[in-house]
């Protein structure tokens, strides 16, 4: 069994909260962020309901010259750092050398900006592109701002794992954690999916949840009449630290990451492998690394997007780990939305919350579940259960799987309310 | 034309979130000065091609960072006033 590192700090931006206890408080009490463009939107006739971040000032993160010409993505990731190191009571420099500090944050990168520029580009050529774009667009320009604006200089990545990176970039930090490259890793991803060209990709490809009368019956993760996804935007950071590092520092922690894994589906750019055997195998291979076996688990926080073959898919996988014994399984989409990359930060803070506070958040919408296979699904309530580890799946586009696993340290209460 | 030019590139500064306050003729545009660095540089020189019709060669962007607004307008003018002449 590999070592653990602890979480201490958390950071989010999304349609149900910034702080982990707001979107936690969301996620038990069904409480959905999705709403529908109004009349005036861009995304009007495009998205038949989104779920939106708040706005965020890019001043309030960046210096006002460059905060003029910078995708919403980038903006976004900055809060959720600057959040994610407020909560964690950690300065660069003063509580841990810069060099000992990576930065491992993801993302598909500033796309509503590249396709404005392109746009300019087509009605005034060369002259209608900034010379800013390639700053405020490339997808390790997150990762890098927040080693500019924190002066962080050690390790500084992205991961490009589409919807599955942000729980990708939490296992990387655990790994270079554990190979005693850095002391501290800020891993998160941020995605800001809701300009116009995205949302027709994503409608093109009949992925998105139509024809609800309320918008917040519209992301139904495993419920038989779902529909497609909710497409939502946001961002997540959290602080992970080697044990004795956090320690010495006197931080408290939300919880362990235990172990996590990535394997890929090998079967088709979009579409999940059916049956979900290399998923499957991607949650036996975390559990393994974190030494624990299927039955340690007492709470699966499913990717379950609400798609029909995503959702089939990943069902059938938990059947194969756990056969006629699942253990809770819940999809908080069905509140947040997916928020591509993003949805696995956001849902490894949820799994720290469950397990700090011994609750577990339903599937909101899941009136009539997927009968076929049948797992134990949490509808209507949360259920007041210690789940002592926690299992966390995220899954993108060209078949790549994660698994992070969770553990409670019995530590750190967490501040806010909810 | 010289001070329409310098007009336009005070205007471009306050758009580009830049201090416009005690700048003159004699202030520099790099560093030293309006505190331009390299991809502002890159956009005035952008803004103001655009605006000009005028052209500058990838090897006199280095060039701007020492010149004074004083000397940057005149510059311009001589080429926009050039390129109309032809």
């Amino acid at each position: 069994m590999a070592t653990s590192m602890a979480v201490t700090g958390i950071g989010l931006v999304s349609p149900v909260g910034t702080s982990a206890a707001e979107v936690f408080a969301a996620a038990c009490e069904g409480r959905s962020g999705a709403v529908r463009p109004a009349p005036e939107h861009p995304l009007h006739g495009l998205l038949d309901v989104a779920a939106f971040s708040a706005d965020i000032d890019p001043v309030s993160v960046l210096p006002a010259t460059e905060a003029r010409f910078v995708d919403r993505a980038i903006v976004m990731a900055l809060r959720a750092a600057e959040d994610a190191l407020a909560d964690a009571g950690l300065e660069v420099g003063r509580d841990v050398d810069p060099s000992r500090v990576a930065v491992v944050v993801s993302g598909v990168g500033g796309l509503a900006l590249l396709s404005e520029q392109v746009t300019s580009y087509a009605g005034k050529g060369r002259l209608g592109v900034s010379p800013y774009l390639l700053p405020g667009v490339l997808p390790n320009m997150a990762a890098a701002r927040i080693a500019i604006k924190f002066g962080i200089q050690g390790f500084t990545s992205s991961v490009g794992t589409a919807c599955a990176s942000g729980a990708q970039s939490i296992g990387e930090a655990l790994r270079i954690l554990r190979a005693g490259e850095a002391d501290v890793v800020l891993a998160g991803c941020s995605e800001a999916p809701l300009f116009p060209t995205f949302a027709a990709a994503f409608g093109n490809a009949r992925a998105l949840a139509h024809g609800w009368a309320d918008p917040t019956d519209a992301s139904r993760p495993f419920d038989r009449r779902r529909n497609g996804l909710v497409l939502a935007e946001g961002a997540g950071v959290l602080v992970l630290e080697r044990a004795e590092h956090a320690r010495a520092r006197g931080a408290g922690r939300y919880a362990d990451v235990l172990g996590w894994a990535a394997t890929n589906d090998a079967y088709h750019p979009t579409t999940p492998r059916p049956d979900g055997s290399v998923a499957a195998r991607c949650m036996s291979l975390a559990l393994r690394d974190a030494g624990l076996e299927p039955a340690d688990v007492g709470y699966l926080n499913a990717h379950g997007t609400g798609t029909k073959a995503g959702d089939l898919a990943e069902l059938r996988a938990i059947r194969t780990v756990y056969g006629q014994s699942s253990p809770p399984v819940s999809s908080t989409k069905g509140v947040t939305g997916h928020l591509l990359g993003a949805s696995g930060v956001i849902e490894a803070a949820i799994g720290m919350l469950a397990l700090q506070r011994g609750l577990l958040p339903p599937t909101a919408n899941l009136d009539d579940p997927e009968p076929d296979p049948e797992v134990d699904h949490i509808v209507k309530e949360p259920r007041a259960a210690q789940p002592g580890v926690v299992l966390s799946n995220s899954f993108g586009f060209g078949g790549h799987n994660v698994s992070l696993v969770l553990g409670d340290p019995g530590l750190k209460q967490s501040g806010g309310t909810g | 034309m010289k001070d329409d030019i310098r007009q336009f590139l005070l205007q471009s500064l306050k758009e580009m979130n830049y201090s416009t306050d005690g700048i003159d003729d004699d202030t520099v545009l790099g560093p030293a000065g309006a505190d331009l660095q390299s991809l502002a540089l890159a956009e005035l020189a952008v803004r103001v091609e655009d605006q000009y019709g005028v052209r500058f060669d990838d090897d006199e962007a280095e060039m701007l960072a020492g010149m004074t607004v004083g000397e940057f307008a005149e510059l311009v003018a001589g080429r926009a006033e050039a390129s109309s002449a032809s």
